[in-house]
Formats: C-alpha cells, sequence, structure tokens
C-alpha cells in the first residue's frame, strides 16, 4: 500500500517532467551518431563492436540519471514525510528503484533496439539484447538507490556516485555485452544470461538493506 | 512512573561531536503547548528533529505512552520541518493525496478540498505546487496536519512566511488542536501570543563543558 503510493508519486512526477525519460534516449542518440564518423568505417566493423557500444551506451546514458533517486526528495523534504509515516525504509527504497525502472529502465530497453540498428547489429542478437537489458536495468535501478542515497547530501556528488557504483556495474556489464556477443557469434547466451539473473536476484535482496542503511546514516 | 504522554527526559543533541545544549526535560500531556526557544544556532531544530524520530538524540530518551518504541510515536506525530516536503511538480491536491496514502488513509477528493479551503488555499486544488507563493507553500505544509489529524505536532518555525492574516489563522489551528486534547511542540520567534498560550517554555542554554 504505502509501496504504491510512493512508486505512484514517483511515476507520476516523472511523467510531469518528461525530460528525465528522455535525457538517456537523447544521450545515447547523440554519442551514437558519432562512432561512424569516428571510425570512419563500414558496417563490418561497426557490427563487430555494436554489442559492447549498445550495452556501454544503455550502462552510461542510465548513470546519469541516478544522482537525483534520492537527492529531488532530500532536498524538498518530501522524504521526511515519508521516512516519518512510519514506512519501513527497505520498502521504500525498494518503491523508489521500482519507479525508476519503470520511468528509465524500460524506455532504455524499448530503445536499444534502435541503437542497434544503427550499428548495424546482427540480425540474431535482437532478442537477447532486449533480455539482457531486461535483467540489467533492474539491477542498474537498484544499484543507483544506495548510490543517490549515500550522495544526497553532497553537493554535486554525480562524480562520486559514478566512481561507487561503477565497479559494482562492472559484472554487470561483462556478463550483459557478453551474452550479446556470444550470440552475434553464433554461441548460445545462455550461461552469460543466467549468470545476470544471478545479479538481478542478488540486487534485489541486498540493495534495498544497502540503500535503506544508507539513509538513515544521512538523516542521523 | 510518570503518568505524562509524552515524557521527554534529558534529552541532548550534538552536531559534528560537540554538545549543542544543556540536557532539556519536558513531560507533556493532551491539550498542552510547548514551545522551544533559544538564539540562532542553539540546535532547535536539532532537538526538534531528533523529538520527531527523523534523527537520534546523543542522549536522553523519549518516552510516548511509557515506551520508547519508534512506530507508536510515528503514527501519532507529524513533524514540520523548515523543508516543506512539497512536491512541485505535482498538484496540491496530488501532494495531499500521496500524504494521506502514505501515512495509510484514504481520502475523498472532497475531504483534500476541505482541507485546502481550511488552509486558505480555495480553488488551488490543481495548481503546481511550484508555482505556489512562499507563503502558499507553507500553507499547503501545514494542511498536511489537517488532513492527517495526528496527535502531536512538532512544528519548526511555523510562522515564517506567513502574512498577518495566516499567523493569526494559523493560532486559531493550534488553540483549536489543544483544545481536541492534542498537543503542539514548536520553535518559535518573538511570538509573544504563542509564548502567552504555552504551558511549557523550553530555553534552549548552551551545554556546559564536560572534561
Amino acid at each position: 500500500m504505502r509501496f504504491w503510493a510512493l512508486f505512484k508519486r514517483d511515476v507520476l512526477v516523472a511523467w510531469r517532467k518528461k525530460s528525465n525519460i528522455y535525457q538517456p534516449l537523447v544521450f545515447q542518440l547523440l554519442i551514437v551518431t558519432m562512432f561512424p564518423l569516428g571510425l570512419g568505417a563500414g558496417a563490418q566493423t561497426l557490427a563487430k563492436i555494436a554489442p559492447a557500444v549498445v550495452w556501454i551506451l544503455a550502462l552510461l546514458s542510465t548513470l546519469i540519471t541516478l544522482e537525483n533517486i534520492f537527492k529531488n526528495d532530500y532536498e524538498d523534504g518530501s522524504l521526511d514525510v515519508y521516512v516519518l509515516s512510519g514506512m519501513s525504509l527497505p520498502t521504500a527504497t525498494l518503491s523508489k528503484a521500482a519507479a525508476h525502472w519503470l520511468t528509465t529502465g524500460v524506455p532504455v530497453i524499448l530503445f536499444a533496439p534502435v541503437i542497434g540498428v544503427l550499428l548495424h547489429l546482427p540480425a540474431q542478437a535482437y532478442a537477447v539484447l532486449m533480455l539482457s537489458l531486461l535483467l540489467a536495468t533492474p539491477i542498474f535501478s537498484l544499484l543507483g538507490t544506495v548510490g543517490s542515497a549515500l550522495i544526497m547530501n553532497i553537493k554535486n556528488g554525480g562524480m562520486l556516485l559514478s566512481v561507487l557504483i561503477m565497479p559494482l556495474l562492472a559484472p554487470v556489464l561483462i556478463f550483459g555485452a557478453g551474452a550479446v556477443l556470444e550470440t552475434t557469434l553464433g554461441n548460445s547466451a545462455f550461461g552469460h544470461l543466467m549468470l545476470l539473473l544471478g545479479c538481478t536476484v542478488l540486487s534485489i535482496t541486498l540493495a534495498p538493506l544497502a540503500a535503506a542503511a544508507a539513509v538513515k546514516i544521512n538523516l542521523e | 512512573m510518570t503518568t505524562a504522554l509524552l515524557q521527554i527526559d534529558q534529552a541532548q543533541c550534538q552536531r559534528s561531536g560537540e554538545w549543542l545544549f544543556a540536557p532539556v526535560s519536558l513531560a507533556m500531556n493532551p491539550g498542552q503547548l510547548a514551545v522551544i526557544a533559544g538564539p540562532n544556532g542553539s540546535g532547535k531544530t536539532t532537538l526538534l528533529e531528533a523529538l520527531a524520530g527523523l534523527s537520534l538524540m546523543a542522549s536522553g530518551q523519549r518516552l510516548f505512552n511509557h515506551s520508547t518504541e519508534l512506530k507508536q510515536w510515528l503514527k501519532h506525530s507529524h513533524y514540520l520541518g523548515h523543508k516543506l516536503g512539497n512536491q512541485g511538480s505535482l498538484t496540491c491536491a496530488e501532494n495531499l493525496q500521496f500524504v494521506a496514502n502514505v501515512n495509510l488513509t484514504t481520502v475523498s477528493e472532497s475531504t483534500i478540498e476541505d482541507v485546502l479551503t481550511r488552509a486558505g488555499l480555495a480553488g488551488y486544488d490543481y495548481q503546481h505546487a511550484s508555482d505556489l507563493s512562499a507563503g502558499q507553500k507553507k500553507r499547503l505544509a501545514l494542511s498536511r496536519l489537517l488532513l492527517l489529524n495526528k496527535t502531536f505536532w512538532l512544528l519548526d518555525e511555523p510562522f515564517v512566511n506567513l502574512d498577518h492574516a495566516g499567523c493569526e489563522w494559523l493560532y486559531q489551528v493550534i488553540e483549536h488542536h489543544i483544545k481536541q486534547g492534542g498537543c503542539v511542540i514548536l520553535t518559535a520567534h518573538d511570538q509573544k501570543k504563542i509564548h502567552a498560550m504555552a504551558q511549557h517554555h523550553m530555553n534552549l542554554e548552551p551545554a556546559l563543558e564536560v572534561a
């Protein structure tokens, strides 16, 4: 009930400020147009680097949105409102992560094929690309709540946030981009996807607790 | 054994390892008003945050109904600080709806309309909170008190940003709440009228140096 109240509010706020939703997509589109220009190469070279580039873009474009998950609520005081409502903090952080995933992760998943086409990603890789992002974007949002909760009272903490959670996201990138790469080479991506699923389950279980602890530290 | 509904024993707070004020105690029963006074930087806000349960007291304890349990206290207390907690991109009505939902109460649209009217924001239901003036934002935040109607109100400088009529309105709201058996703890500067209404006066004095 409280979970949905906060979730609904966050989705509504994101919907009102649509730039939150567009920003990662525009970022991806701008960067991806640079690749053919910078590389000066044909479709074959692009296709070779496509799995990595699509994945890195999805990761970085999400990263720039993470800072504000808790920062806005901390600054305008609405964090106090729901913390003092008696809501359990892990529920609150899970709700924030879910709302962030719906408003940032889902658009990134749906947009990935567009980026793939622009990079001549081989046709057989699209299903695995979407599936790998479906497993990975919740991890971005969940770890994002941890990072955002840690830096919410720091001015310009965005850089610190990236430094904090990038190492944690490295395995996700390895398994995710690896899954797509294996598919383009005609191999099975099953192993990579299973490891990715493991990361997803791990972060759903642990990240809300870590984020709740971070919120608590910053309030005291 | 004390009989007061809210008992605060020897509460003290720290800021970066320094004691902010000498220990304060308070025993409150339904229908009472307490005013916390003290110069800027004396720790009024820190104390109120600790009383609200947002942060921890460095020493001392809060007994509500003879128990230190936080959950029951949160259920019956309402803290309003300097940061108002309005979400700018939501309308006034949506802000109140969220506050009600997150506190597990369901309210009808007419209740929200009624609360906004009582707070002097009639007709602002569909106005985004970011478009309100500073005083109106304060009124919107204060209207949450009327919406949830909890027993204890902890208000940090509630008169700031309010115009003359707003202050008068707030006096009446507080007076009414106390008459109904509610309790109010607030911090204020130079509000003679509120000091006259109060049963408890807490003056924050600098902590003595402890070796």
